[in-house]
């Protein structure tokens, strides 16, 4: 393996105006095996949502970075979480991706767990002639180190040195609460399952998550057809979708937060587009005024890893994962207020497929050109120009936006559309260098 | 299966949707947007549902995601818009492909519609990538009589393989 030098990955220089990334990060094997190790393997990933477990005796196969996990709601309720490996052979203890069962028993030579993972039997155990060494082994399902839930989402960890989650989410629980309250009956994913996979570094997807200065250009077929729909009979009416040219005079910003995280925002020309909008009121009330103008806005909040909500065109929640240095799976999920009305639930639904599905109008315009960037870095291109955008207005701590919400962000950018400031990437890739650097120095992730 | 249709009349049912059937794919192949968009009613509906679970294909798409849905032609003019728009990257350069039905079944027939189950597999070729994708599965159609024309009232497309490749659009399905 050669010899990582994190320096040569990121430089991070704000004093000198420079803030980049060396494209080797992208399409080198040995990085990625070393972001499995230091990134993916200490930090905290997101399962799954609460809703995927409904009931006692449910179980979700999911993964962290390359490890299949197994979450599970035992018969009294209680959410547990193991690696997804029978102790006997390794086997997956599952085949499909969720349902409810008594017990999880392998496919392979029937041992059986207990939903609370306690290994409740091992086949012909009698007749097995088993050495004295063996009964003295646990035969119990090894269990994640870390397992919490924030407002129905349900977090992992494989290492036991990680802040508690609270801390983790820190301040960017603000955005989060935007995306998981609009509900008093709280948040779900609607059914159906919308997997796809592009050829290109997970962390193509980790920076478009929070990136403006795309929507412009990416999108401008995407653009061209909300013209058109803005007479109000031509096009997909139903999506009610919004004119992104009035987006573009908005204002905005962006926020970085400790251990990775970032937030972009911009105001919303068309609140009565949003999906959530009939419902202001009543939410309104409940958490306040400030707040449910928030939810109106256009928002993204990038969780590092690998964890985004976009809440723009309604509202997606979305997890990606390397397959492969040059090879991602992205998983999309509809997150939509439990109790919702149905005439809502639909026009919700409009309004994600137009956009964000990889059958939809932009979001395949995105993960080509991430393919076309994975070919482009094949050049060798050294260090990219991609992040430097905004630094000049860059503030240290809050501003009157974040004062308005009541939150401390590490960093914050106020300022037009137009500025499309790229210095949310600051903090997840100073979070990754942080990681890697200390991985390779055998020094622990997390203080 | 009814007399009817396993009488003559029956076979020149079959002889006519599957006729329809074939030029739809062949348009989509030809890239003849126009033409196949005249193929459908204004008040079409064109759906790709998704799959809740390994076995369960989604049965309502107000209150379940699709991969597409349109209750109307507007949705479909809006992709030919992006097609043929050269704004697109996801569409340029064009795919090349080539649509396989078979299988056709006449679910029931009536002098109003004809409606009809057919197996389908769709390769992909993408210039740029150099790369085919493979899509497959089941058409279910809706062909009605409008004022004496057959045209597509409803066309639902089952689609088996749903880990999608970084794009996917109508003419791939």
């Amino acid at each position: 393996m050669r010899q990582f030098d994190v320096d040569a990955c990121v430089e991070d220089r704000p004093g000198d105006g420079v803030f980049r990334v060396n494209a080797a990060i992208y399409t080198e094997p040995h990085i990625l095996a070393l972001e499995h190790e230091h990134i993916f393997e200490k930090t905290w990933s997101l399962l799954g949502h609460e809703c995927q477990l409904p009931e006692p005796r449910s179980h979700l196969s999911t993964m962290i970075g390359r490890q299949p996990v197994l979450v599970t709601r035992d018969e009294h309720g209680k959410l547990h979480a193991f690696l997804n490996a029978c102790r006997h052979k390794g086997a997956l203890l599952t085949r499909g991706e969720s349902g409810r069962r008594r017990n999880l028993v392998c496919p392979y030579h029937g041992w059986t767990y207990s939903l609370d993972g306690r290994n409740a039997g091992i086949k012909d155990r009698k007749t097995g002639a088993y050495p004295d060494a063996f009964d003295a082994d646990s035969h119990d399902l090894i269990p994640l180190a870390r397992l919490e839930t924030y407002k129905g989402l349900v977090f992992g960890a494989l290492s036991s040195d990680v802040p508690a989650l609270d801390e983790f989410l820190g301040e960017s629980r603000v955005f989060l609460d935007l995306a998981l309250e609009q509900s008093a009956q709280g948040m779900e994913f609607i059914p159906g399952r919308i997997a796809f996979r592009y050829r290109g570094n997970w962390k193509l997807q980790l920076e478009n998550g929070t990136d403006f200065y795309h929507l412009t250009s990416t999108h401008a077929g995407f653009m061209d057809i909300m013209a058109k729909r803005r007479s109000g009979t031509d096009g997909n009416q139903d999506a009610r979708q919004f004119d992104w040219q009035k987006r573009l005079s908005q204002a905005g910003g962006t926020f970085q937060f400790k251990y990775g995280h970032a937030a972009v925002w911009l105001d919303q020309a068309e609140v009565e587009k949003r999906p959530i909008y009939p419902a202001i009121d009543e939410i309104a009330q409940r958490v306040g005024p400030a707040r449910a103008d928030w939810m109106l806005k256009v928002r993204g909040l990038s969780l590092f890893p690998n964890m985004q909500i976009a809440d723009g065109a309604s509202l997606t929640l979305r997890v990606f994962r390397p397959l492969a240095v040059d090879l991602t799976e992205v998983r999309y999920y509809c997150l939509a207020p439990v109790g919702e009305a149905p005439e809502l639930r639909a026009w919700r639904l409009r309004q994600f497929e137009d956009f964000f599905n990889v059958s939809g109008l932009a979001t395949p315009d995105d993960t080509v050109i991430y393919e076309d960037c994975q070919r482009g870095f094949q050049t060798g291109p050294g260090w990219l120009q991609g992040m430097a955008r905004g630094m000049a207005v860059m503030r240290t701590g809050g501003n009157e936006a974040s004062e308005e919400l009541g939150f401390s962000p590490e960093a914050s950018v106020h300022g037009s559309f137009n500025l499309q400031n790229e210095t949310t990437l600051h903090a997840a890739y100073r979070e990754w260098a942080r990681l890697m650097a200390a991985g390779e120095q055998g020094r622990p992730a997390y203080d | 299966m009814t007399d009817a249709l396993c009488s003559g009349h029956g076979t020149q049912v079959m002889a006519l949707v599957s006729a329809i059937v074939a030029r739809e794919a062949n348009l989509l192949d030809d890239r003849d947007w126009q033409n196949w968009l005249g193929m459908y009613t204004e008040d079409c509906e064109y759906w790709v549902p998704t799959w809740v679970d390994e076995d369960t294909l989604a049965s309502d798409p107000r209150s379940q995601l699709s991969h597409i849905y349109y209750c109307g032609k507007a949705g479909l003019e809006d992709r030919v818009m992006r097609i043929t728009g050269g704004r697109s990257a996801a569409s340029e350069p064009r795919r090349r492909t080539s649509h396989q039905l078979s299988n056709h079944q006449i679910i029931e027939a009536d002098d109003a519609s004809i409606e009809l189950r057919c197996a389908f597999c769709c390769h992909s070729y993408d210039p740029h990538t150099t790369r085919t994708d493979v899509f497959f599965g089941h058409v279910h159609y809706l062909i009605v009589n409008r004022n004496g024309e057959w045209l597509i009232g409803r066309k639902k497309i089952v689609l088996l393989n749903d880990t999608l490749p970084a794009a996917v659009d109508i003419y791939s399905l």
